[in-house]
């Protein structure tokens, strides 16, 4: 497989991308500032910060402005700008239960230790337009709040370690050699199958919100056996702790927003001693709809199944990054001429054996019709065949 | 917490003050003519953070962060900071600061002062936070138990 050039003019494809630019700037109104769209389209950058793979609030913002509004385009252009920097370090792995919550629901546990806090979400109210967004002032609606005295904030109980305490989920054969193993980094190692449990996440965690949240729903929709119920939902602070250079003691430099989402699912293998397998997600940014797709997928890819796709590793992590699917579907508007061309030539060439096989002979009736069009197939059993490895094909390249 | 006297919790602290108030002061601390040489210029670089998933306690690469991290060498003492995202004037700043209250400048206690003040101000807010957070806390009743 391989490319043919083609080239254009290089002041055309400029007039081209400023006129791009200038659909950006058209209107009459204020340009857009990079606080305006972290402050107020925080969704959206959560979006692109998670399919990128890197946490840069601003940058995300930046890159959302530049792509006007076109998420996986944003998290390409992160993704670009990653590739120019160097690895600092990795942080000291963190648990989850460390996480400053903001919201937590646990939909299997109605009196969860630390309570049900609904956190700023609209999940329990009508999804209509508000037309006065439109033109008037914005207000905030809690600032009659009179709050109680919550003190510092708390870790939460993690629902699994309930469920782990009474022997329903497995214990870690062995956490701490676990914990000691470093962990596969598929920035930097390509993907094999099969794939490890922390390659799966790490692939999910920055898969693409719309392929997670449809490959996930697949399975609920009975392309799979796994229909999980919810552990938990939480939205929150993690810290981000590093070695300080000096000291060699801990230090949380900075919080990352993240949304975690834990499943139990039903599985009874081990007949002697039923117990639940698991789901789990872990996204950056506040994107319930990816953390619970992505915790369907990990609990699917356990199943090890290629009955369906869901529990397929390898067609869930061939399918759900952005970066793959956007890259191959958007390439096939780039110009193909050479592929077409030799497609076109294989189809007149065919078109005409056909024509000239159809046409009577005088010394050898019929026979020699049915001579021709078996070679007629076989050309076009060698012809489609050569076409799927031309210069330009759309597989591979 | 010991406080920003503490070289680990002055790393954190840094993070938390206002760039333009370490601005204010790296300026301030240069001005009477310190030697500065720098160590490690201030570039945005990938913190992988990783974390350790609940139910197998498997730790995984959940995604890279953007940091900033400097190092300065101001009359003899060492400086550091590290700023989370493309932030390269506070943390050549912070380290600069952070030399200085090292090497103890004449502007440490301001410094310290400001330092601690810029730490009330993000526990206050993570408290309002997390105090808002809770007062939307839930108790869910199922209709079953009325039947």
């Amino acid at each position: 497989m391989g490319y043919v050039a083609a080239v254009a003019g290089e002041e055309l494809i400029q007039r081209a991308e400023a006129l791009f630019e200038k659909q950006r700037v058209a209107g009459d109104s204020d340009d857009l500032t990079l606080e305006q769209l972290d402050d107020q389209l925080g969704r959206l950058t959560s979006q692109v910060m998670s399919e990128a793979g890197l946490y840069a609030p601003r940058l995300a913002a930046l890159a959302v402005k530049q792509a006007q509004g076109d998420t996986v385009e944003a998290a390409f252009l992160l993704r670009a700008y990653r590739s120019t920097l160097e690895r600092f370090d990795e942080t000291r792995p963190t648990l989850t239960s460390e996480m400053l919550a903001c919201r937590r629901v646990s939909p299997s546990f109605k009196d969860v230790p630390g309570g049900q806090i609904l956190g700023p979400t609209k999940d329990y109210t009508q999804r209509l337009l508000d037309f006065t967004l439109a033109d008037s002032e914005t207000v905030d609606p809690t600032a009659g709040w009179e709050l109680e005295e919550a003190g510092e904030p708390e870790p939460l109980t993690n629902v699994m370690e309930l469920l782990r305490e009474e022997g329903l989920v497995a214990a870690p054969e062995n956490p701490a050699a676990d914990e000691r193993r470093e962990p596969v980094d598929t920035t930097r190692e390509p993907l094999t199958h099969p794939v490890s449990r922390d390659a799966v996440l790490q692939e999910l965690a920055r898969g693409e919100t719309g392929a997670v949240t449809a490959l996930g729903y697949s399975a609920l929709r009975g392309y799979g056996q796994v229909h999980p119920t919810l552990a938990e939902v939480r939205v929150g602070k993690l810290p981000v702790r590093i070695e300080h250079p000096y000291t060699g003691e801990e230090v949380t430099m900075t919080h990352t927003e993240v949304t975690e989402s834990e499943a139990v699912v039903p599985l009874y293998a081990k007949r002697d001693d039923p117990q639940f397998a698991f789901g789990y997600g872990l996204t950056f940014g506040r994107n319930e709809r990816k953390a619970i797709g992505m915790t369907v997928l990990d609990a699917s890819i356990q199943v090890n199944s290629t009955e369906e796709p869901a529990e397929n590793a390898e067609f869930v992590l061939d399918t759900v990054d952005g970066m793959d699917s956007f890259g191959f579907i958007e390439h096939l508007k780039l110009p193909h001429y050479v592929t077409f061309q030799s497609i076109l030539d294989r189809i007149r060439s065919i078109r005409e054996r056909k024509e000239a096989a159809a046409e009577p002979t005088t010394d050898q009736p019929g026979g020699g019709d049915e001579t021709d069009a078996d070679k007629v197939e076989t050309d076009r059993g060698r012809s489609i065949e050569a076409s799927q490895g031309a210069p330009e094909g759309s597989n591979g390249d | 917490m010991e406080g920003p006297a503490n070289r680990t919790d002055r790393c954190e602290l840094l993070t938390v003050c206002p760039a333009s108030k370490l601005a204010d002061f790296a300026n301030d601390i240069l001005a009477d003519g310190a030697e500065l040489s720098i160590r490690q210029a201030p570039r945005p670089q990938l913190l992988m953070q990783q974390v350790v998933e609940p139910v197998e306690r498997r730790p995984f690469n959940l995604g890279e962060v953007v940091v900033t991290p400097a190092e300065v060498d101001l009359d003899g003492s060492r400086g550091f900071a590290i700023m989370p995202g493309k932030a390269e004037r506070a943390a050549l700043s912070g380290a600069i600061v952070d030399a200085a209250v090292a090497g103890g400048h004449p502007l440490t206690r301001q410094v310290l002062a400001a330092l601690e003040r810029a730490g009330e101000r993000h526990r206050g807010e993570r408290t309002r936070e997390w105090a808002e957070s809770k007062h939307t806390t839930v108790t869910f009743e199922t209709l079953e138990d009325e039947r």
